[in-house]
């Protein structure tokens, strides 16, 4: 049976159920059909001072709707998407096309849950396998197959899945490429429930995944030498593994206030291209420390990866396409305008760094708290490249390729700093309780070259301030002011908006990006935007109107490009 | 095409189904769906529950302004909105893997009384078909959802609070 007849049966099944639903409502009060449906769309218009380029057709958008069945322990779903016209961020990344491209059906009790179809699933931090959609940055990489999950004793959980990744809308007949892993963990709290009484959490696991992916052509690469022509050198495609394993060995140990996770894995030889084909093992470290108590909570976290970008496709390079593991970035996530594109991208394959992350609450009903208390964040990190020393035999080849590339040192901090962040955060509530305001101080280095690609360093101080002012219950403004100094990259820049709400329902905003200490005198630009959204229930209509500058949007150290685009947008977002 | 046509009929059977639970006031219940406390125990979210009493269920994360907003909102008023309806917060947050761990250090600073669970892999919000946080929704003692709302403007925690109180005095 192919995917084909697979696709059609599943979708019979579930035009069966709908329909079987619909007139079974009122004797079964346990099923139900629910759903959602999303559309961002844009009119483009061209701008050639920003880099808004005339796009072949103004009008585009994406679309989804989704289909959920549910009755009792049984569920099935579906999404068809409608991505032939999208918007240019996501045409530059390739998603496109339209489709069912993620169905399933599942069945879940206590001991057991089964699924078919599309499912996404992480085992441990994610380090080996964590199949996760976003649908903002374009990343969908559910795996299509089945996952069973045991639970044969309490605390003690067992997972395998077996399944082909999803590729943007490339058909999954023919792929010659698939993922499996199992996943088993221990949680001694539940079965001696003693233990967690006393305050105790100790929880331990381990998992292995593999890839599979035929190696059919030999791998020829280009070498630069004496010679003008350069010289070519092969790697044979039998000498190139087509199975690929990861493991991973992981703990959480706690005590009452105190908690410690940590996680180690390694990855077998796999050479593919964003690695330049080096058969170097691979490894991740990843630890975190929290301690956290009424009006206190202190995290601290670690992280090194080496080698550690693994992918379904060997030839794959696109930032978040086919991977089947996400190493992930440990830094502060900011909302703040001005810095979103100096947002820290994990770098999977080297990076080594830290993270500490202070929350405190002045406490209510003093001087400095006030009625409400006041709220302190503070926040460091800091991350480099992994210290690489390259192999005699890379050296002499000229090139890493075929070769085991490099030796590091584990703790050794590389020479490339990647990013630093210190930053404070204070927000408070005024005693007649109409008045909030955060302001926030943050300096921030961002490694341009390795993170962007283009030159240099970007060394900048953020100061931003968001103030609320509650007019009536029902009526708010808010107000963000931000200034960006920096001398590098594109310069200085200053960002204001206004928000004005009307509970529960109307939102109005108008805001000004200006870059206005851009080195050329024709790119110091306003960035404006007018929006105005509806919201009722569950459904939100938003309309805007203005410019996005060029730049990278990052979800938890995920990033994508974002080409930079002038015209009106409406998006819409329902569930039912 | 023959797609496309096949998802048309879904939708227009998904649109029935929806319009006769309108008419019948068949009110949907919570799925149920294995997440996490904050010792990264299993909880089922069939088992929230505040003994006949209204639930708010509020879905957020750690990087997410407004839903941090409405939450610091709520936790103002919410000792008297215990003490007058006996309501129950569950704050589930939708932080992954690179931010649940600081979940907890975060709620503890912000001093925050709610019920707190992880959906680290977002089962829980696709199950109850949600796009973006800040979600929020209640439920009455019986567990039914009687109200969901998404997105926060200032305020709209009075309406809330509106809600909480109509399901007690029932």
């Amino acid at each position: 049976m192919n995917f084909k007849s697979i696709q059609r049966v599943l979708l019979a099944t579930f035009l069966f159920l709908c329909c079987w639903s619909a007139n079974a409502q009122h004797q079964f009060g346990n099923s139900r059909v629910s759903g959602d449906f999303g559309f961002n769309g844009m009119y483009y218009i061209p701008d050639s001072i920003i880099g808004a380029d005339p796009v072949d057709s103004k009008v585009r958008g994406n679309a989804f709707l989704n289909i959920l069945y549910t009755n009792g322990g049984f569920s099935a779903g579906a999404r068809y998407e409608f991505y032939m016209f999208p918007l240019i961020d996501f045409e530059k990344i390739g998603y496109q096309g339209q489709g069912i491209k993620y169905f399933f059906a599942d069945y879940t009790n206590k001991f057991i849950s089964v699924t078919a179809g599309n499912f996404y699933e992480q085992f441990g931090n994610g380090l080996t396998l964590r199949a996760y959609e976003d649908r903002q940055l374009g990343i969908d990489n559910s795996l299509l197959g089945a996952r069973i999950k045991l639970t044969p004793y309490k605390g003690i959980y067992i997972k395998g899945v077996w399944g082909i990744e999803r590729y943007n809308f490339d058909p999954y007949l023919g792929r010659q490429d698939y993922v499996r892993g199992a996943d088993v963990e221990f949680s001694f709290g539940e079965m001696f429930p003693k233990m967690q009484q006393k305050g105790f959490i100790a929880r331990v696991g381990a998992n292995v995944v593999s890839k599979f992916e035929k190696s059919e052509q030999d791998i020829y690469f280009y070498i630069e030498d004496s010679t003008e022509a350069g010289s070519t050198a092969v790697i044979p495609s039998d000498k190139i593994p087509e199975n690929v394993a990861t493991w991973a060995a992981r703990g959480t140990f706690g005590y009452k206030d105190f908690r410690i996770d940590a996680e180690y894995a390694r990855k077998m030889n796999d050479p593919n291209l964003p690695n330049e084909f080096i058969y170097k093992p691979g490894e991740a470290l990843f630890l975190s420390a929290t301690y956290s108590r009424q009006g206190l909570g202190i995290a601290a976290s670690f992280i090194r990866a080496d080698n550690m970008e693994y992918r379904s496709q060997r030839w794959e390079n696109n930032n978040s396409l086919l991977m089947i593991n996400c190493i992930p970035a440990i830094n502060r996530q900011y909302s703040y305008q001005l810095i979103g594109d100096y947002s820290y991208a994990s770098q999977p394959n080297s990076q080594i760094g830290a993270q500490l992350q202070v929350n405190y609450q002045i406490p209510k009903k003093t001087a400095l708290g006030g009625k409400y208390g006041t709220d302190i964040t503070f926040n460091y990190s800091r991350f480099h490249d992994i210290d690489k020393v390259p192999v005699q035999e890379a050296i002499d080849n000229g090139t890493p390729m075929g070769t085991m590339g490099y030796t590091s040192s584990f703790f050794k901090f590389g020479p490339n700093l990647l990013y630093q962040d210190i930053g404070l955060e204070i927000s408070h509530r005024f005693n007649n309780k109409k008045w909030k305001w955060i302001l926030a101080y943050n300096y921030i280095t961002y490694n341009l070259e390795i993170l962007q690609g283009h030159e240099g360093m970007m060394r900048g101080h953020l100061v931003a301030s968001d103030l609320s002012y509650k007019i009536t219950p029902k009526h708010a403004l808010r107000l963000e002011l931000q200034h960006l100094y920096t001398k590098d990259d594109d310069g200085s820049s200053v960002y204001a908006m206004l928000e004005y709400s009307i509970s529960p329902s109307w939102f109005f905003s108008i805001g000004d990006d200006w870059n206005y200490g851009n080195p050329l005198e024709d790119h110091k630009v306003h960035y404006y935007n007018i929006s105005c959204a509806y919201v009722w229930n569950t459904t939100r209509i938003a309309l805007n109107f203005g410019k996005t500058k060029e730049g990278i949007l990052c979800v938890g150290g995920v990033c994508r490009a974002v080409p930079a685009s002038f015209g009106c947008g409406l998006s819409v977002t329902t569930s039912f | 095409m023959k797609k496309n046509i096949i998802v048309i009929i879904c939708m227009i059977l998904s649109i029935n189904v929806f319009a006769q639970e309108a008419k019948d006031k068949h009110l949907a219940k919570l799925p149920a769906v294995e997440i996490q406390d904050l010792n990264g125990n299993p909880f089922n979210t069939q088992d929230i529950q505040n003994d006949g009493k209204p639930v708010i269920i509020s879905l957020w994360a750690t990087w997410c302004k407004p839903c941090i907003a409405e939450l610091l909102a709520i936790a103002d008023e919410y000792e008297d909105w215990v003490e007058e309806t006996g309501v129950k917060l569950y704050a589930i947050s939708i932080d992954d893997a690179k931010t649940s761990a600081r979940v907890a250090p975060f709620v503890k600073g912000k001093n925050w009384e709610y019920t707190v669970l992880l959906d680290v892999n977002s089962d829980f919000k696709r199950a109850m078909n949600v796009n973006d946080v800040p979600y929020m929704c209640i439920l009455n003692g019986d567990g039914e959802i009687v109200w969901q709302h998404t997105s926060y403007a200032p305020g709209s925690e009075e309406e809330v609070y509106e809600v909480i109180k109509s399901l007690v005095k029932k």
